[in-house]
């Protein structure tokens, strides 16, 4: 947070800082099993998808991993098998995403076997969107706050997914209840210093998911190490997972809300 | 822990013993002693080198005040004495009582005079302190630097063993050590953040500076708490002859001082102060307008002779940094430090001095968003007791002991705001204790030692609840009362340097340190921030511990006009922190619950070839070095270079002096790139890439080289007045450094990945007026 305004306020002012281009020797990367996997509140089916890690000159066309073995389970005893649909997204048949309740992932690739567990969170209730407006060097920028009241018991954790006209916002926006415990939200989603600008007439589109502490860990870290700048940026690493077995990746369950607004 | 005592306490005996000996072998003698001053400002002169010409085996230094002492039998003498940049003082002396004899000295022709001392001429030979730089403030004056203006911090990076922490930045490592490790002080007082304007200036305004002393981790006994180094520096006491005002104007800062005697010879006083004004000039865009950016500070010193064997001084800095953006964000920041000293000539031979010491930082950051309102603090405040003995014991041992009593009180970063739960964190205190003894011993015209030993002690405070954690887990919580006392950290650190002078140009140097480090900065991002936190002792945080060995070679030609100092070391540094991945430093309720503790090891070899006399002067440094880290929890356990790491660092800087008005100076460096994790794969998840990572700190940022230049005019006097223009160029052939490396989706290809650089400063000119009068 703090170093998103330093990067700001020293590119933007004190340092005409230049970018360009350039090529770098990178070590040679090991490629891992990828796990994409949420369980939510809507109605099935749900998608795991699994992919394999690409070296960095690669071209981003992440190749799927068809012949798994992924298997979906929940506290009350349902064992569902997924199928393979297309390109690595495997869909469940049965499973139902219930408040509450934990789910337990099983993927089986040749002889390796990856598991993971989520429970998820109770809901929070999405208000609204309210916009914040924000006068800065005469010029107006806006952002938008998820209002939403945090209940009572300390441990909540939320992420939002922000789109701009339809174009998603690289920002990981990821808020739990440290400081404002029981309190009605009024953190805006900042975009950091490379983000999309929000300007007048803009449809903003939030996804809220109340997410599990692991899921708030797992964005957390990659939000703090998205700003490699002046006065920030945290050695980078691969974020905790959820996930035993050495993949990449999260499972997730949690709940999902979604509320547009257009800022005027 | 008590066995540590009993051999403090041993060594302490066998040195008083060692030393009554000695001492019954000097009782028919007579005592030499007084200060050395500036001859044209009554300045004290320090570690200036007293000898004896017929008795060439002794040898005394005078002390941080100016103070001398020697014992000699009845006889007839020559003093000399020398100092950097002075002429060399000779003068007979009839000992037949005791002699009270003040030196003053002549300020050498500017046009020889050397930029970095490590003595001058074959007296460098006598001291046998290692891996210590002294840099002169006036001597400095003429290297380049960015922005015009001359800053120490920034001229110590130009030496072996001292890296700098970014482009422009006024923060740096030495020898392997993190930015924490280094204690700056400023008169004695601590400086917790030395960093202006994120560290592109630092808090040393040159015009109030005398001077200031780096000492590489082998430092003498009287100093501790930071395992990486020293860096001492000395304000200016003022001119006690004569008033004067001095001044310089620059494109980005302006600075103006005042000095003069309160009474003529006795006492006098300074006052500097410094002001940056970008942020006038931002005020006049549009653009930029709400932007607020600037800095300030101010010095203070006065000093008052009572008697002939008492002197008071007084000084004081008041600094602040305001950073912000309209009303929607702001940060502040600053460092108050204020020192009380009285020195005291207790016998002619007893130097005492005792210094009350204030010390205060503190960060604020303000942000607003529409009705709410949300503060950051953080404080560290501590209130020193120091005593410092000098005994001119004879002419061969000089010893030095004292004590060090400081009180810390730490206030961890705490939240206040509209609409959020205040998050009432207790300040901790803690009492860090320090007990010395050393002796500097001159054993014979060859050979000189300096041993001693510290004995440090860290005891936590009550007031605040301490947790304890086991494998991640919250295993117990001791509460401290008010007014009661935790856990106690004791450790003994023996320090010894030896100098042996082969032949009148060549020297061998060894010396062997421990340093103990009680208080810790945390700090999660690759570069500092003013808002890094600084925690003490805990009883998860042990102090942290470097034993460093080094030896040295030190080799002059021409009447060492030109000399190649060479020094190796090696250090171990234990009780090493670091945070957690995703570690949330400011909100979290226990910051100690986010911590990782591990070992570090740094070495390397360090070449310093200087010229020290002629119309180029100037020095070619080198530094091969390699520090790593082994933290439980990082890079899976193994060993990883600290992000300081870089295996070859160079600096050539040359003065050339054209003549009595002109002088041009350039400085060339060329280090290698920061050790730096990049990624090495790539995937996605929900629509986005993320970046696949493999070992910590196992590439390099893209090497970094640069030239700066600079022509410096110093005008003829005209009746007082006294003006100089100093123009400067820096990065010369506008060499874009990698400042940041960031890895994209391409825009025009989002299945390609870019790897994108930013560079800071290409050419950056700048002109600086400075007057006296």
């Amino acid at each position: 947070m703090l170093k998103k305004y330093f990067s700001t306020l020293l590119i933007g002012i004190f340092l005409l800082g230049c970018k360009k281009e350039i090529q770098l020797p990178l070590d040679p990367n090991q490629s891992l099993l990828v796990i994409d996997g949420s369980i939510t509140d809507e109605a099935g089916p749900y998608y795991i998808k699994l992919s394999k890690s690409t070296a960095i000159t690669d071209a981003s066309n992440f190749f799927a991993v068809t012949s798994a073995l992924v298997i979906v389970k929940d506290n009350l005893g349902i064992i569902d098998t997924l199928k393979h649909e297309k390109g690595g997204a495997y869909k469940t048949n049965k499973i139902k995403g219930i408040y509450g309740n934990t789910y337990y992932l099983e993927v089986q690739v040749a002889d390796k076997k990856y598991t993971a567990s989520s429970t998820m969170p109770q809901k929070v209730a999405l208000d609204s969107l309210r916009i914040n407006p924000l006068a800065v060097n005469g010029e107006t920028r806006y952002n938008v706050i998820p209002v939403y009241t945090d209940p009572i018991a300390l441990g909540n954790s939320y992420r939002f997914i922000q789109k701009i006209n339809d174009t998603l916002d690289q920002t990981f926006h990821v808020f739990n209840d440290n400081l404002n415990n029981g309190k009605v939200n009024q953190r805006p989603l900042r975009g950091g210093s490379d983000s999309l600008e929000v300007k007048l007439k803009d449809m903003i589109a939030v996804e809220m998911q109340c997410i599990t502490r692991p899921t708030y860990l797992y964005y957390y870290t990659l939000y703090q190490q998205s700003g490699a700048g002046p006065g920030g940026g945290t050695t980078p690493s691969n974020p905790p997972t959820n996930i035993i077995g050495g993949a990449l990746g999260i499972f997730s369950a949690h709940t999902v809300q979604r509320r547009q607004i257009q800022i005027k | 822990m008590r066995l540590n005592k009993q051999h403090f306490l041993r060594f302490f005996c066998a040195i008083v013993c060692v030393l009554q000996i000695q001492f019954s072998f000097g009782q028919d003698k007579f005592v030499l002693n007084g200060n050395v001053k500036d001859q044209a400002t009554g300045e004290a002169m320090i570690r200036a080198v007293i000898r004896i010409e017929e008795l060439p085996s002794l040898g005394v230094l005078s002390n941080e005040y100016g103070f001398y002492a020697i014992a000699l039998p009845k006889g007839k003498y020559t003093v000399i004495v020398s100092q950097l940049g002075y002429e060399k003082y000779k003068e007979q002396v009839q000992l037949d009582s005791h002699l009270n004899l003040t030196i003053l000295l002549r300020s050498a022709n500017t046009l020889k005079e050397v930029v970095v001392e490590s003595g001058r001429k074959n007296d460098n030979l006598l001291k046998p302190q290692m891996g210590t730089e002294t840099l002169n403030l006036n001597a400095i004056s003429k290297v380049p630097v960015i922005f015009g203006e001359k800053d120490i911090l920034k001229t110590l990076q130009l030496l072996p063993g001292v890296k700098s922490a970014g482009e422009g930045n006024s923060g740096f490592y030495v020898r392997g050590g993190a930015a924490d490790q280094n204690l700056i002080l400023l008169d004695e007082a601590p400086v917790y953040n030395a960093s202006h304007l994120l560290g592109f200036f630092s808090t040393f305004n040159s015009d109030a500076i005398k001077d200031a002393t780096l000492i590489k981790g082998n430092s003498p006994a009287q100093y501790g708490g930071r395992l990486s180094s020293v860096l001492d520096v000395k304000m200016k006491e003022g001119n006690n002859q004569d008033f004067n005002v001095n001044g310089g104007l620059g494109l980005i800062s302006s600075r103006l001082s005042i000095e003069g005697p309160l009474q003529k010879d006795k006492s006098s006083f300074i006052l500097s102060g410094r002001r940056t004004y970008a942020d006038i000039f931002l005020r006049a865009s549009d653009e930029f307008k709400d932007n607020v950016l600037y800095f300030y500070d101010l010095n203070m010193k006065a000093n008052y002779k009572i008697d002939e064997k008492n002197k008071l001084y007084l000084s004081g800095y008041f600094g602040r940094d305001e950073l912000g953006l309209g009303d929607a964000f702001g940060i502040d920041w600053g460092n108050k430090t204020g020192t009380i000293r009285w020195n005291r000539i207790v016998s002619s031979r007893l130097f005492l001095n005792t210094s009350l010491i204030y010390s205060d930082y503190n960060y604020n950051v303000k942000l607003k968003n529409g009705l709410t309102n949300f503060n950051i603090n953080s404080n560290i405040k501590d209130i020193n007791l120091k005593q410092d003995y000098t005994f001119y014991l004879n002419p061969k041992n000089t010893l030095r002991f004292g004590f060090n009593s400081i009180l810390h009180t730490i206030s961890p970063s705490t939240f206040s705001g509209t609409v959020i739960n205040s998050n009432p964190k207790n300040g901790r205190n803690g009492l860090e204790n320090a007990l010395y003894i050393s002796n500097y011993y001159k054993a014979s015209d060859n050979l000189s030692v300096d041993y001693g030993m510290r004995l440090s002690a860290y005891s936590l405070m009550g007031g605040d609840a301490y947790n304890i954690y086991e494998n991640d887990l919250l295993v117990n919580t001791i509460r401290l009362d008010k007014q009661s006392f935790g856990k106690t950290y004791m450790n003994p650190e023996p320090r010894m340097t030896a100098n042996f002078r082969v032949t009148d140009q060549t020297s061998i140097k060894a010396g062997y340190a421990r340093n103990i480090q009680h208080l810790h900065l945390l700090s999660n991002s690759t570069a500092s921030s003013p808002s890094d936190q600084w925690i003490g002792n805990s009883y998860n945080i042990q102090p942290e511990i470097a034993d460093q060995l080094s030896v040295g070679f030190v080799q002059g030609w021409k009447n060492n006009t030109y000399e190649l100092s060479t020094e190796l070391y090696y250090k171990n540094l234990q009780n090493q922190l670091d945070y957690k991945d995703g570690a949330e430093i400011f909100t979290l309720a226990d910051v100690e619950s986010a911590l990782l503790f591990g070992v570090g090891r740094a070495y390397g070899l360090e070449l310093l070839w200087k010229k020290k006399e002629g119309v180029l002067t100037g020095w070619v440094s080198y530094t091969l070095s390699k520090t790593e880290r082994k933290i439980t929890g990082i890079n899976q356990g193994n060993w990883y270079n600290a992000k300081q790491d870089r295996t070859h660092d160079i600096a050539i800087v040359g003065i050339y002096t054209l003549n009595s008005r002109w002088s041009v100076s350039s400085v060339f460096v060329y280090n290698t790139g920061d050790a730096v994790t990049f990624p090495t794969g790539k995937y996605s998840i929900q629509g986005q890439t993320l970046y696949q990572y493999a070992s910590r700190n196992g590439n390099r940022m893209p090497s970094n080289h640069r030239m700066d230049l600079s022509v410096t005019y110093d005008k003829k006097r005209k009746k007082r007045i006294q003006e100089s223009w100093n123009f400067s160029l820096y990065n010369v052939y506008g060499r874009e450094n990698a400042y940041q490396i960031n890895f994209q989706d391409d825009p025009k290809d989002l299945s390609r990945t870019q790897i994108i650089q930013t560079a800071l400063f290409r050419w950056v000119p700048s002109v600086t007026y400075q007057f006296k009068f």
